[in-house]
């Protein structure tokens, strides 16, 4: 996997963005994304309201297709998290996905150096041709978000669409969230869309105290777990739709 | 149902590769103890059998981990030399430089030893001695590492705690002599049945300092449990709730029966029952054979439940909240 920043002018990434039908049909062009040329050094994030998400899991399956992810395993995911007790109830989602935290514990640990993050973008990435698998780094994630892939025997997780992000496009999750609740874009550039809604909302990140510095941000995300149940006495489920996996 | 990402391969290293290492350090140190190897008898017969029991041990559990390599169980098979490809300050880099360099020395080492007339004073002795020099350090680094792989993730609150590695270093360290006092045991009339010359006092003096040093190393190590113990549970958060797994959760027999009672404190007592003696109103020491086994593999027992218990219990329990 080469760093090199994509070759692409500002023109193409448009031309790419705006010119078939077909593209227009799938994609959409992001403002922060779309200036390839004119800064160089960016540092992606993403703000998932998670208001507007319905729980409609399209993210997940976009993703699986995006990156024909095995079954069992996922890059992206939601969590729908019940509780209450009758008739005060709630069911609320929590998209989940790699934070492409600032201060990577996964990175640290890699003994072959095969993932890292990238200075480019900020963007943690995996070269599944280096990587021996050992889960070394899965062990250190504190979000679960990193799994080996059965096909490669490597470990695997979201890279916020790096591919696609490339070329100007947004991630496969962004571009396919009918409720518009995954805002992507990039952080050095404040007219983005990422920035404003970053600076304009109260967010939140998941377990801040790992010290992590993740570049996901929550807004009104629901933080409650199981451990919360036995405190305020409701009744607390999460379902993490990953078989076999508890939330870790 | 929490996803077990190390499973039985990872755990069996631990223990062989702790083994393995604590076998070779007591074996160097214990052959350097007696005249810095120049003497024979029955030291020298105890370090042979640390020496040939540190490379197969150290090997073995290194090789078992080759099978839990993802690359590995996808057809990759040789991909896991990407870990001599870089050197970086990933605890699994250095200890897989480690593991390397430990393997080759102890091999050099256990060769040294390996012909049925090795004895201080022959054509290897120089090589010998210098070679137990560098498997003092080498030993007690791979045992340290093994810990200190587990304890570098803030992720995993059960492991992430520095007194861990001590624990696997003592750990390794007594069933490192376990293992030397069992082959011993188990074979050693092969070995000395040539060397009648050799005093039974000497060779009961050599079993006493060991038995003696083993049953120093339980202490310790029932300290460092109690330690770890202690400090988790007066914690609040994660390490708290991760702790609870062992102190009343679905680990605490395993724990409590394999590996304390089983493992630390039934043979510490059958050893007081020998050593003290000795030790307090300098009786003869007598350690019936039967009762020695019995107690190393005890012990052996125990540094496996301790692996497979802090593996588990770590992969089982993660940060609170979200």
């Amino acid at each position: 996997m080469t760093d090199k920043p994509t070759s692409l002018s500002r023109r193409d990434v448009l031309k790419k963005a705006t010119g078939g039908a077909a593209l227009i049909a799938s994609t959409a062009a992001i403002p922060g994304v779309a200036q390839a040329t004119t800064q160089t050094t960016k540092r992606y994030a993403m703000v998932i309201d998670t208001r507007r998400c319905v729980g409609c899991h399209a993210c997940t399956i976009a993703c699986k297709t995006e990156f024909d992810v095995p079954l069992g395993v996922n890059r992206s995911w939601v969590e729908s998290i019940e509780k209450g007790n009758f008739p005060h109830v709630k069911r609320n989602f929590l998209p989940r996905l790699c934070n492409q935290c600032e201060k990577p514990p996964c990175v640290w640990v890699c003994p072959v150096n095969a993932t890292h993050k990238r200075k480019e973008d900020g963007i943690v990435t995996i070269d599944s041709d280096i990587c021996i698998g050992c889960k070394y780094c899965i062990q250190a994630c504190p979000y679960g978000a990193r799994f080996i892939n059965p096909k490669t025997g490597s470990a695997d997780k979201c890279d916020f669409c790096l591919h696609r992000v490339r070329e100007g496009l947004a991630p496969a999750c962004v571009n396919t969230c009918q409720g518009r609740a995954r805002i992507f874009g990039d952080l050095n550039d404040p007219t983005s869309e990422v920035s404003r809604v970053l600076s304009t909302n109260s967010v939140t990140v998941l377990r801040p105290e790992m010290g992590t510095e993740p570049m996901v941000f929550y807004i009104d995300a629901d933080h409650t777990d199981e451990r919360d149940a036995a405190r305020t006495g409701q009744y607390v489920r999460v379902e993490t739709h990953r078989p076999n996996q508890e939330r870790v | 149902m929490h996803e077990l990402n190390w499973g039985l391969p990872v755990i069996l290293y631990l223990f062989f590769g702790g083994l393995g290492a604590g076998a070779g350090a007591v074996s160097a140190s214990v052959l350097l103890r007696s005249g810095g190897g120049d003497q024979s008898g029955p030291s020298f017969d105890i370090a042979r059998w640390g020496a040939l029991i540190a490379p197969p041990a150290v090997i073995l559990g290194t090789g078992l981990l080759v099978f839990e390599l993802g690359s590995f169980q996808a057809g990759h098979w040789f991909r896991w030399i990407n870990l001599f490809m870089v050197i970086n300050l990933s605890p699994m880099s250095l200890g897989s430089w480690l593991l390397g360099l430990f393997i080759l020395v102890s091999l050099a080492y256990a060769y040294t030893f390996f012909k049925a007339s090795a004895k201080p004073g022959d054509e290897q002795h120089n090589l010998r001695k210098k070679l137990a020099w560098a498997m003092v350090p080498l030993g007690i680094a791979v045992a340290l590492y093994t810990g200190i792989l587990l304890g570098a993730l803030p992720a995993r609150p059960f492991w992430n705690s520095p007194i861990l590695a001590m624990l696997f270093l003592v750990s390794a360290l007594s069933t490192g002599v376990a293992a030397i006092l069992l082959a011993r045991a188990l074979f050693g009339k092969m070995l000395s049945a040539d060397d009648e010359t050799v005093e039974n006092t000497s060779a009961e003096n050599d079993s006493y300092l060991l038995t003696s040093s083993d049953l120093l190393l339980i202490g310790f190590e029932v300290l460092v449990v109690f330690l770890f113990f202690m400090y988790a549970h007066l914690s609040v958060g994660a390490v708290e709730v991760a702790v609870n797994v062992v102190l009343g959760g679905e680990l605490t027999t395993m724990f409590w029966f394999g590996f304390v009672a089983l493992g630390l404190i039934l043979p510490v007592l059958i050893e007081m029952k020998y050593v003290l003696p000795t030790l307090l109103y300098q009786k003869k020491y007598q350690f019936p054979a039967g009762m020695e086994m019995l107690v190393c593999g005890l012990v052996i027992l125990g540094g496996f439940m301790l692996r497979y218990v802090v593996v588990i219990a770590g992969q089982v329990t993660g940060p609170v909240g979200i």
